[in-house]
């Protein structure tokens, strides 16, 4: 990584660069990365730290294997020169645009600006004609709706920010802030290979632009064309390969990717989420939530990535928590569509499934394509039995993007409720292809298989077999492979699988039922195959239960006593001295 | 939203409707005139509202049209009147310059409208009866236009902006009163459309014909690849390129789907594009899908798949697309689409849009209709040839309706696992239906196959028959008559002295089961649907006026003269499609019965029926079928030249893609021909190339498979490997002794004769002669019967001179059924052992009465010439020449040497370049 002082020094020019055109988000993120940059010691004081206390107790609870701050080997960056401002010109018309922007009159920007022909003002023009095509698709989109589903209203001034940028380019005279707004029409417009080369072009001359790293990620589907991707080896390049990691499911090399971040930026709060993100996905609900209540100790008005959190609290059925949580989110901004759905969260927990269906129409309403809504609000009519709700609302997620392996399950559930295993395994085979490593979708899909109306055992033991290999926490899939094995009659394999399972139990201290069949089944196997000594000890630790097993063990014990006890005199006779 | 299934009723005001309110407004303004101003006679008058009722209806689009292709359709309608209808609409439309004239507008349309009490008005005023076609629709406009907010009606002012500047850039008589912000910019949005579609459909073009490509090299052998490639790139030329490519072949294959370039005309004009009305948009859904199905793979699958793109970006809560998408590219062979979408169809729509049977008696339940998702998905994995998966689906939507008690969906379900059972080949009853839930199991699992198939049959067209649905009853009869075909029937419980054997296999019985079907036409009505119908009527109205003999909307007086071909075939007949397909279908079977049993004339008749009276309505497939049986007639009677002219015609005819029939008879006929003229190798690697076509999946393409191996035994027989011949023949045998196929075991079995009888053991041959002698009686196999009749009486003379009298008078049993039915093989071969009858029978002295022996041996050698069957013809000239050697007539024994000669010669070196057919490979 880039000197810390390089680092911050670029940043803060980019910062006053991106929100000179009206770049907002961009500069906000990296606002947020260079308060993020951890201080030298040397120049500690006070009022810099502020932002920054308390979060190296994270970094202390959960860095296993600290990575230092040494560069990896090989690694070198290309130092990007900061761009010279080209000169403003008719500086007083372009500051009356920017007023007009930031009031959102987006066209009245645009005019100001007709007849300037700087870069800057050139961007602000165009960015500015493209916003103000954009807010009047949004309002035509809902003025055009129909019975039949809303219309696609189109971006009026695509076609001529187009035309205009292409000749920009091909002149050679187009700066990376058109650049990037270029990739961002050709985006729209469906063109996403140019699309693509143009983002990597403007991100080569210009790296600190956020959104079009950002842009590139969305466009970065399967990791063969982020291989592809030429960019410079800068240090916003790593922000971008974690993000695209994540997006790609490639969670752990994500995780490692931000950490190694960390290791300059290690107070960003964007990172600490991101991590948390990556986590999330990999199932580690503790350490998601010391996570997010650091960062809500830093950040309390935060709501960005808090619907995680609010699912993880729903996970671990923290009542209360979730509940001030959502207040929280509800006192800092009602209508996000992340409040709606941590709102609809909470009532879910609370078992009242139709205001919580409520709050995740809120939150659609709000963003049409937000995935989680869709998958929770499935998950909701499920429980409320309303299985073709459900399975509408889990298709949506799924058709917005077909890597949810969530709602691919809750597809397979509510088939399998509705007595149609078979037609339930297509999607819980797409879900397990997607998340290979998740026990939960292979039970399901074991479950399925184990049907009364399908009856194919051989597929059930393939799929808990898997299961079993992957971690499964609720310990269901030795179990089942025990009892299904013993089911087809292969006692040897059923006995393996009990005493795998007996072993596991032994090492959670767990008790139970299963418990009891484990040693049940194991005292009559051993029994049977003349392994007394291994039966009998089966046979003891089933005295220490209660029910009808522990008289059935005394028989046995008895049983095997006598049988014992009766053997040496028939060796006499058989055997006379 | 979740759930929620919205309903129909997508009726918004739009440019188009605007026109046709003004149009009708024209024909009925409020003025007291019989016949209004431009208007010369009533009944032009009429045809004007004729006219108008049909763009309300017609449906075939998704889009409605602009105003150049309305002007267009006017301009059918005559030429002053045109002239004075365009401008009047042109310049009411174009008059519209601000809302509120809009209101003034639509207010005015109101006056149209008759009040409500009919007596007021006068006699000879033209007024629009509110409840009449054009006034619903005047009054559904009106409706919607007052339910539009400011904003609604602010776009459809500047809505019929563009439509009208869309249509006058062409004519700069008009001035429109412009509105600067859109008007600049438009063109560039169409500009902007335009080259992003084509982008992507050239792209995706040229992936595909670089995908064939690549296919076809892999498997340069393949006899036909060339040729399907060359059909494949000019479909999709023809879609891409436009107008410009429109080969005949495309528009014979079909007439009247989508023309190709509508794709780019719809895509370029998405500007001002709105949607028909639902009704009108699932009326074009519906002829599409009967299309696609119709059609086959020759219906055109990206060019109606950029139709349903763009449909679906229009209209994405009418999930019917993607049934129709499943449809699209269930008929083009792609499995995982087909399974996407259909998978996504049911999850979007819960089964609850758009089947017709679904609406019927219950309206749709709150549990959705999944079964008929099930029911789907079993058929879909029987066309593709999974039938476990198959009949595990299946089995759950039998559940699955019991459960819902869904018995409409449960016939249906039942014809299908009937359909399933028949088609594929199981060779055991235990084990196919795996769970205790199956509907079999009931019965018992000691049952046959064979014997579930039929319960089940009975059971299924049962149910059909008590729920009244009409077509599924002819389509088990059907079924039913297709199991009588192919299956001797016994009674269930053969318990006791044996029951008189009940055999139906006799064409008689096949056709009493099919009229039991007929009832159907006579109440059709009940059933079908009244919107397709009536769309496809206007529809095909519509289409008439674009036609070159316009004048004939106008002029009743002429409307039989020159069109008559065309009227056939577009006028839409009153008998819907589906009906339509099931009596054909029955007389193809007809046709198959006759064909089992024999009789070649009856066989050709009905084919020809069908050929003529349905091969409109039918699917492709099925005519591909008749045409294989006419050709396949040809070439038994006619010899194979003139089949392969019939041939070129039929490929030209259906686009050759990889499984299709005629692809099948093209090797068929390949196989014959080179068996006959002794291209061994060739027949061979045909041989083999048939038995490529058929599915590896154990019971899949079952008659594929056996033919295969007939053929192959037959090559090897051809070949003098009789060892090896008779091991083929052996297992095919146990084949179809496992799956039951018991026709085809008769035919094994005479040909395991013929093997015997060939390698010179007429003993061992005998036995299978009389077996399949047996079969043949029992099942009615008439032909087959009398030939194998001729193979035993071959067999017995081969035997020794002793048996020649015994063979005589079989060969003199068989020869009324091979004389009046046989094709000319089989009468050569008659003839020639007729003629061998003679020689070795002591008690004919052949010098007495010469004719007796030359004759036939005569016809045979000119029979056989025709077929160019070099072996046999060979042997009847050897005969011959022995004859006249005998008789001394020396110049004619020296030129019946000859001939032998000749065809020995052929036989030993098969000569390629005189061979029609592989010319033209």
């Amino acid at each position: 990584m880039s000197s810390k002082e390089t680092c911050r020094n670029e940043l803060r020019t980019a910062i006053r660069q991106l929100s000179d055109r009206c770049l907002y988000s961009a500069s906000k993120w990296a606002a947020e990365q260079l308060v993020g940059i951890e201080q030298d010691p040397a120049k500690y004081t006070p009022s810099n730290t502020r932002f920054q206390r308390g979060s190296s107790s994270i970094r202390r609870r959960f860095r296993t294997n600290e990575i230092t701050s040494t560069p990896v080997a090989g690694v070198s960056y290309v130092s990007t020169p900061v761009m010279e401002e080209d000169e403003v010109v008719n500086g007083d018309f372009y500051l009356l645009a920017k007023s007009y922007f930031d009031c959102r009159e987006y066209r009245r920007a645009a005019h100001v600006l007709r007849d300037q022909n700087g870069k800057k003002s050139i961007f602000l023009r165009c960015y500015a004609l493209y916003l103000a095509g954009e807010k009047r698709k949004e309002e035509e989109m809902i003025e055009l709706e129909s019975p039949l589903g809303k219309s696609d209203a189109v971006n009026r001034e695509l076609v001529s920010l187009e035309r205009e940028l292409s000749t920009l380019r091909k002149n050679g005279t187009i700066d990376p802030f058109c650049l990037y707004l270029y990739g961002l029409v050709l985006k729209d417009k469906g063109s996403e290979n140019l699309a693509r080369t143009v983002l990597v072009e403007s991100l080569n001359s210009y790296p600190w632009n956020w959104n079009a790293w950002s842009e590139l990620q969305s466009l970065c589907t399967t990791i063969d064309i982020l291989n592809s991707l030429n960019l410079n080896n800068h240090w916003m390049k790593d922000f971008f390969l974690a993000c695209a990691y994540q997006e790609l499911r490639m969670h752990s090399e994500s995780l490692t990717k931000y950490e190694y971040i960390q290791s300059t930026f290690s107070f960003s709060n964007y990172i600490q989420a991101q991590i948390a993100k990556a986590q999330y996905s990999l199932r580690e609900f503790e350490q998601v939530e010391v996570i997010f209540e650091e960062l809500l100790r830093n950040d309390p008005y935060r709501v960005e990535e808090m619907d995680m959190y609010s699912n993880v609290l729903y996970a671990k059925e923290c009542f209360s928590a979730l509940s001030y949580l959502a207040h929280r989110v509800f006192m800092t901004d009602k209508y996000r569509p992340e409040s709606c759905c941590i709102i609809g969260n909470y009532y879910s927990l609370k078992g009242q499934h139709e205001k919580s269906v409520v709050y995740f129409r809120r939150a659609l309403k709000l963003n049409k394509n937000y995935l989680s809504a869709w998958t929770l609000m499935g998950h909701e009519y499920v429980e409320m039995k309303n299985t073709p709700a459900a399975v509408d609302a889990y298709r949506r997620a799924v058709d917005i993007n077909p890597c949810d392996y969530r709602a691919w399950y809750g597809l397979g559930q509510a088939y399998e409720m509705m007595h149609m295993p078979f037609y339930a395994l297509h999607y819980f085979r797409k879900s397990v292809f997607l998340q290979p490593n998740d026990s939960r979708l292979w039970i399901a899909m074991a479950q399925c298989y184990e049907t009364e109306q399908l009856h194919m055992l051989e597929e059930a033991i393939k799929c808990y077999r898997r299961a079993a290999n992957c971690n499964d926490r609720e310990a269901i899939a030795l179990n089942q492979l025990a009892k299904l094995h013993h089911e087809l009659g292969r006692d040897e394999e059923a006995a393996f699988y009990y005493k795998k399972d007996l072993e596991r139990m032994e090492a959670e201290e767990r008790e139970g039922p299963n418990m009891v069949e484990a040693l049940m089944f194991l005292a009559t196997h051993c029994r049977a195959h003349n392994r007394f000594e291994e039966a009998e000890v089966y046979c003891t630790r089933l005295l220490d239960y209660t029910g009808p097993e522990k008289e059935t063990a005394k028989i046995m014990l008895r049983g095997m006593r006598m049988d014992q006890s009766s053997f040496p005199p028939m060796d006499v006779e058989h055997f006379p001295p | 939203m979740g759930g929620v299934v919205k309903g129909g009723g997508a009726f918004a005001i739009t440019p188009h409707k605007v026109s046709v309110c003004i149009l009708i407004h024209m024909y009925a303004p409020p003025a007291l005139m019989s016949v209004p101003f431009p208007f010369s006679s009533v009944s032009q008058h009429n045809r004007f509202a004729l006219f108008l009722l049909a763009l309300t209806k017609s449906c075939d689009d998704i889009l409605e049209p602009k105003l150049d292709d309305l002007i267009n359709q006017m301009r059918e309608i005559g030429d002053l009147l045109y002239q004075w209808l365009t401008d009047q609409l042109i310049s009411r439309l174009s008059s519209l310059s601000s809302p509120d004239d809009l209101f003034n507008l639509f207010s005015e349309m109101r006056g149209i409208l008759t009040g409500p009490d009919p007596g007021a008005v006068e006699d000879d005023q033209v007024s629009l009866d509110p409840n009449s076609n054009l006034g619903m629709f005047l009054r559904r406009c009106l409706l919607s236009f007052n339910l539009l907010c400011f904003e609604g009606v602010c776009h459809l002012l500047t809505n019929i902006g563009l439509y009208c500047k869309e249509a006058l850039s062409s004519c700069p008589a008009y001035e429109l009163p412009c509105l600067d912000d859109s008007s600049n910019d438009m063109e560039a949005l169409s500009e902007y459309e335009n080259m992003d579609l084509e982008n992507i459909v050239f792209e995706k073009v040229t992936e595909e014909i670089e995908a064939r490509k690549k296919a076809s090299e892999k498997v340069s052998f393949h006899l036909h690849a060339p040729n399907a490639l060359f059909g494949l790139v000019e479909d999709i030329e023809v879609s891409a390129v436009q107008k410009a490519k429109q080969g005949d072949k495309y528009k014979e294959a079909c007439p009247y789907v989508h023309p190709p370039n509508d794709a780019f005309r719809e895509v370029d004009a998405k500007a001002g594009a709105f949607l028909r009305t639902n009704w009108q948009m699932q009326g074009y859904l519906m002829e599409q899908s009967d299309a696609i199905e119709k059609y086959g793979s020759s219906f055109s699958l990206n060019a109606f798949e950029i139709i349903l793109r763009q449909l679906q970006k229009l209209a994405p809560e009418l999930h019917r697309v993607h049934f129709l998408r499943y449809l699209n590219s269930l008929y083009h062979d792609d499995y995982f689409a087909a399974l996407e979408n259909l998978h996504r169809y049911f999850d979007y729509s819960a089964g609850t849009e758009g089947f017709d049977f679904a609406q019927s008696s219950m309206g749709c339940n709150i549990f959705g209709r999944y079964e008929i998702a099930l029911l789907c998905l079993g058929m879909m994995h029987f066309h593709f040839g999974h039938p476990k998966q198959a009949l595990e689906v299946l089995t759950e939507a039998v559940c699955l309706s019991q459960q819902r008690s869904n018995d409409t969906c449960l016939a249906y379900t039942l014809a299908a696992i009937c359909n399933l059972l028949s088609e594929i080949g199981i060779s055991t009853a235990t084990g196919i239906l795996g769970s205790s839930y199956s509907p079999i199991s009931s019965i018992g699992t000691s049952l046959s196959v064979q014997q579930q198939l039929f319960v089940l049959l009975k059971e299924s067209s049962r149910r059909a028959e008590s729920l009244k649905l009409k077509r599924l009853v002819a389509a088990n009869h059907l079924a039913m008559a297709k199991f009588d075909l192919t299956h001797v029937q016994r009674p269930l419980l053969s318990f006791g002295p044996k029951n008189s054997m009940n055999l139906k296999t006799c064409p008689t019985n096949v056709c009493k089961e099919l009229r039991l079907g007929y009832h159907l036409i006579s109440e059709f009505s009940s059933e079908s649907s009244p919107m397709s119908i009536d769309g496809a009527f206007s529809t095909a109205w519509l289409k008439n006026l674009q036609k070159p003999m316009g004048s004939l909307v106008l002029s009743q007086e002429n409307v039989s003269t020159g069109s008559n071909a065309f009227q056939f075939c577009v006028q839409p007949s009153s008998i819907p499609g589906p009906v339509l397909q099931l009596l054909g279908s029955s007389y193809l079977l007809r046709a198959t019965a006759w064909e089992t049993y024999g009789s070649a004339p009856l066989t050709r008749i009905n084919t020809l029926i069908y050929a003529t009276c349905f091969s409109d309505g039918s699917s492709l497939s099925d005519s591909a079928l008749a045409h294989m049986k006419l050709i396949q007639h040809l070439a038994v009677f006619k010899g194979y030249k003139e089949a392969f002219l019939a041939l070129k015609i039929a490929e030209e005819k259906f686009l050759s893609v990889s499984k299709s029939r005629i692809l099948l008879l093209k090797l068929q006929l390949l196989h014959e021909c080179a068996l006959h003229r002794g291209h061994l190798k060739l027949a061979q690697q045909v041989c083999d190339e048939l038995g490529v076509m058929a599915s590896s999946v154990t019971g899949v393409d079952m008659e594929l498979k056996t033919e295969a191996s007939l053929r192959h035994a037959r090559t090897l027989l051809a070949a003098n490997q009789f060892s090896q011949a008779a091991a083929v023949a052996q297992s095919l045998f146990c084949m179809c002794y496992k799956f039951n196929l018991q026709v085809e075991t008769a035919s094994v079995l005479l040909l395991l004769a013929e093997i015997h009888k060939k390698s010179g053991n007429a003993v061992l041959g005998l036995p299978y002669a009389l077996a399949s002698l047996s079969f043949c009686q029992s099942f009615n196999l008439d032909l087959l019967k009398a030939s194998a009749t001729l193979t035993l009486a071959e067999l017995w003379l081969s035997l020794g001179s002793d048996h020649a009298k015994r063979a005589s008078i079989l060969i003199q049993r068989a020869l009324p059924m091979i004389l009046g039915h046989g094709g000319l093989e089989l009468c050569a071969r008659a003839f020639i052992a007729q003629a061998k009858c003679f020689l070795s029978d002591p008690n004919i002295s052949v010098s007495q009465n010469p004719e007796v022996v030359l004759d036939p041996l005569r016809q045979a050698s000119e029979e056989l010439e025709v077929l160019e069957y070099h072996e046999l013809a060979g042997e009847a000239f050897y005969l011959m020449a022995i004859v006249f050697d005998k008789l001394g007539r020396l110049a004619e024994r020296e030129e019946a040497a000859a001939s032998f000669k000749k065809h020995m010669l052929a036989l030993e070196n098969p000569r390629d370049e005189e061979d029609p057919i592989l010319s033209t490979r």
